[in-house]
């Protein structure tokens, strides 16, 4: 009897000539997202990897030169796009895709695609994820408004509970009838993407990923299926049923993220460029600085290392002093830096504890933060970038600052390193997070998330169970 | 159309969210404000200091500082005084976020570094960028046509449904002309309701100095309006039951707001892509690469990064000898990788003009781009304001580099002297011209679609749909 209810619901659907059409132009469009995704994910690695091995090739190919300017030249790294991209690109066109490492200060990353691009981009791209996150809701609101208002308009309902059907039999089969057209589509996408992915290698396709992925939209669809059938069951009319989900669906999808948004912009805010950099520049100028050796934070070090290797003057150390301040310096800013970025990166947690309390009012958002962190493209995994860049640069700059220190005397500025010792500096390389660990970060998305479904379903049986035929 | 509670609940909440839409335009764009006003006012009191420092220096009430922090070596005041280039918000910036989540609003050129290492990019939460902000634009451009299609998705097949159509139609009046009528008030009541409270707070946000603006906001607003009515009339007319209209509607919505800006954006990157900046990043280390060794003969390299070494010695004919040769040097860089800059931004520019163009093809696309362009918030005003500041950039160094060739000092008087940044121009209204035209056109096709339907239907038609 499920089963057969179930068939009927999505028969009832393929007969309807505008959902065949709905359901071709979604199945299309989610295919021209999957392959333009795929185009623009390939010409980003290209460029990538490419733009990494240039700086590589640069940084070792450097002519002799002081360790200290090789410093100040500095290298670039690179973000590696995570094929996953192809399907949910997250933040990354709102994020920077490269790090200038250099001596004494660390960058933000720049060159964040929508700076490139014209306001247009703001209405969002046709990817993969708008297409399953916004559109697929849709559609199944279009499909299931009228699921049980219709049955009582046309006094089908009362034929329905004569068969002895009981009101959970009957909601589990308009369910079904209602959530496998959007499984299958949801399948079909997923399949897309993998194929495509797969074409470009086998490294690209993370297949526990793509199920992981699977999940979360499945339970999203559930969630939305449930929402849809409770409320076609409790309304009087098609149309008001119609009505209530479809601002059910803007304020869930558009409004509320956007007003959450400025919810967590007022509560927590971020601070400006400008007054970051004012902070950081304080901070840094009451500390040590390797260029002023007349500072007062310098003269003391001085004073303190003289005594400590028990000489008179600079240029009896056992070392290049200019080196060991210049290195001195560098962990004074390192740690300003770290302070500072430790408080920024508070700020944008507490923003995100906004967005997970916010989720209550909006399945949507839980989804839109799993997905990205499951492509590996959310703020995240930004943070965790420009941290690994950090690290590095201090490494790179330590190990550059001990040659000068080691290898030459204090005020010999003439001292020439060669490229055996960039070369000794190893490459950027950056892993990111495992899937368990994202997973685990995001425990309370995936809780959200089960609270949701395990909500709308009880209003489901409880408003099916208040079906009355008239 | 009144008696429905909800019609009022419909309007209260829209002139909830007009209200809540402002008020966050106006908390950015008070922030703004505040660094553009501290930045100004840094910037007055270091030449204070300055000033009161130089003066005392000439008249030796103080004792000399180190050279590298006098004020009056110019190649100190050029560095450590430099001017605010601020992006001043135009009056109508509230409206619209636009791109101003991206970039930052005050820039200091100064006299040394390389003018590709200012920086643009605003500090900001990537999520926040992500999910835009809900600014009157999102209000107008998304919440507006629902508001529209709620008060209008049923007018004729309501009637019909409740049997009183037969009745209507039984006085000597066309449908045409009774379906008119009834939209054209129902038009009305809803401009009403949408343009008093959009005015009001227009005014309370901008002041009345930008009225001009504003009557350019309450025209896109009615344009956009009509449009919609104008869709709702046609579906009204061919359409089948109230639930049928309702889907139909939607789906133009969906199409209009959310999926053809998406196609259109993703497709005109897909067949024009953006030029790659890793690329550019690559090609500009090279070339600045290239400019290093030469610059190597003019510098010893290593003085270059470390100024505080240079000769604080005045007892040398030119004092500034040592920023001399480092500006010989950093023109060298400048001629070697200003073609690869410039090639980019050339292209950039041409991809984005290309991209620009499609924004006709959806009323949704025009409206948010007009919006943009009163606000002041637009790639192309972020644009002409980085064009604005790299300009200055120039004219500051441009000050300051032949004096320092002349061995001149800083001195009090030549600061009223120092150039000026400029103030951002003010709004450009052609352009709006041109977005109010396509959405008269848009309408005047909706009108034709109006007149090929009609022509094909008869009363008894009408009546029997459903």
């Amino acid at each position: 009897m499920l089963l057969n209810i179930a068939k009927k619901e999505i028969l009832e659907t393929s007969r309807e000539g505008r959902f065949r059409i709905a359901l071709l132009v979604i199945l299309a469009l989610l295919a021209a997202a999957a392959w333009t995704s795929k185009l623009y994910y390939s010409r980003l690695r290209e460029a990538h990897e490419l733009a990494r091995a240039n700086a590589r090739n640069q940084w070792v190919s450097q002519d002799k030169k002081n360790p200290h300017s090789a410093a100040h030249y500095g290298t670039y790294a690179f973000k590696p796009v995570n094929p996953l991209s192809l399907i949910d690109q997250g933040v990354d066109r709102y994020a920077g895709v490269s790090i200038y490492l250099e001596a004494h200060k660390r960058n933000e990353a720049e060159y964040r695609a929508a700076q490139d691009q014209t306001g247009l981009a703001r209405f969002g791209e046709l990817t993969p994820d708008f297409v399953l996150l916004l559109i697929v809701p849709l559609l199944l609101i279009l499909i299931g408004f009228n699921a049980f208002t219709r049955e009582s308009e046309q006094g089908t309902l009362r034929l329905l509970k004569s068969q002895g059907l009981a009101s959970w039999q009957l909601a589990v089969g308009k369910w079904l009838g209602l959530f496998l057209p959007a499984f299958g589509l949801l399948v079909v996408s997923l399949v897309i993407s993998s194929l495509l992915l797969a074409s470009m290698g086998p490294e690209s396709l993370d297949l526990t990923a793509v199920l992981v992925l699977l999940a979360i939209y499945a339970a999203y669809y559930a969630v939305v299926t449930n929402l849809i059938l409770a409320v076609s069951a409790l309304a009087r009319t098609s149309n008001v049923s119609f009505v209530i989900l479809l601002a059910v669906w803007m304020m869930s999808s558009l409004a509320i993220p956007k007003a959450v948004n400025n919810l967590a912009d007022t509560i927590h805010p971020y601070p400006t460029q400008v007054e970051f950099e004012k902070e950081v520049t304080a901070d840094i100028r009451k500390g040590l600085n390797g260029h002023e050796p007349w500072s007062a934070a310098a003269q003391e070090l001085e004073k303190k290392t003289l005594a400590e290797y028990g000489v008179e003057s600079v240029q009896q150390l056992p070392f290049n002093w200019d080196g060991f301040i210049m290195q001195k310096g560098e962990e004074h800013d390192a740690e300003i830096y770290f302070a500072h970025y430790a408080k920024l990166k508070d700020t944008f947690d507490r923003q995100s504890a906004v967005y997970r309390q916010s989720a209550v009012f909006s399945p949507f958002l839980p989804v839109r933060f799993l997905s990205m962190a499951v492509c590996g493209t959310d703020y995240h995994s930004h943070w965790r970038f420009a941290d690994a860049a950090e690290k590095y640069r201090i490494d790179l700059v330590g190990t550059l600052n001990k040659d000068l220190m080691n290898n030459s005397r204090t005020g010999d500025w003439g001292y020439q390193a060669d490229a055996s010792l960039f070369a000794s500096v190893p490459d950027f390389v950056y892993t990111p997070s495992s899937l368990s660990d994202t997973l685990k970060e995001n425990r309370s998305n995936v809780a959200v998330l089960v609270l949701w479904f395990l909500a709308s379903a009880a209003g489901l049986l409880w408003s099916v169970s208040r079906l009355k035929p008239l | 159309m009144f008696r429905d509670g909800w019609m009022l609940a419909l309007v209260l909440i829209f002139i909830g969210t007009t209200w809540f839409s402002l008020r966050n335009g106006q908390e950015k764009l008070t922030r703004r404000n505040l660094i553009i006003a501290e930045s100004l006012n840094e910037q007055r009191t270091q030449d204070a200091t300055y000033q009161g420092m130089i003066d005392s220096l000439n008249r030796n009430l103080l004792p000399g500082p180190e050279p590298w922090m006098d004020p009056r070596s110019l190649s100190v005041y050029g560095q450590r005084a430099p001017r605010v280039v601020a992006m001043h918000p135009r009056p109508l910036a509230a409206i619209s976020v636009g791109q101003s989540d991206l970039f930052t609003h005050v820039v200091k050129p100064k006299l040394y570094g390389e003018a590709e290492a200012l920086g643009f990019s605003e500090l900001s939460n990537p999520v926040q960028l992500l999910f835009g902000t809900f600014d009157l634009s999102f209000v107008i451009t998304y919440l507006l046509p629902l508001l529209v299609l709620a008060v209008s998705y049923n007018v004729l097949s309501r009637e019909r449904e409740q049997g009183s159509l037969r009745l209507s139609l039984a006085q000597p009046v066309s449908v045409l002309r009774w379906l008119a009528v009834k939209m054209i008030l129902r038009f009305g009541a809803v401009w009403l309701m949408v343009i008093v409270p959009v005015t009001i707070g227009l005014f309370w946000v901008a002041g009345g100095l930008a009225w001009m603006g504003i009557a350019f906001v309450l025209m896109l607003i009615t344009l956009y309006m009509a449009f919609w009515f104008l869709v709702s009339f046609v579906v009204n007319l061919v359409g089948r039951s109230s639930g049928a209209n309702a889907v139909t509607l939607v789906a133009c919505w969906t199409l209009l707001t959310l999926l053809l800006p998406s196609v259109v954006s993703q497709t005109a990157n897909t067949v024009y892509p953006i030029p790659s900046r890793t690329k550019l990043i690559h090609e500009y280390r090279v070339a600045k690469a290239e400019a290093d060794k030469r610059a190597d003969e003019i510098l010893d390299g290593y003085l270059r990064d470390h100024p505080e070494l240079a000769p604080p010695d005045s007892s040398i004919e030119n004092r500034y000898g040592f920023w001399l040769k480092y500006f010989a040097s950093v023109d060298e860089l400048r001629k070697a990788v200003d073609p690869v800059v410039r090639s980019f931004e050339e292209a950039l520019q041409q991809q984005q003009t290309w991209a620009d163009q499609f924004k006709i093809l959806s009323p949704a696309m025009l409206v948010q781009d007009a919006l943009g362009d009163l606000a002041g918030t637009s790639s192309a005003h972020y644009a002409e304001y980085r064009r604005q500041v790299t300009r200055f950039a120039s004219e500051w160094r441009g000050f300051f580099i032949p004096r320092m060739f002349h061995n001149e000092a800083m001195t009090v008087p030549l600061i009223a002297e120092l150039p000026k940044p400029p103030v951002t121009a003010s709004t450009e209204y052609r352009v709006l011209y041109f977005d109010l035209f396509l959405l008269v056109a848009y309408c005047a096709l909706v009108i034709l679609v109006v007149a090929v339907v009609y022509g094909r239907i008869t009363p008894a038609r009408v009546l029997q749909q459903g």
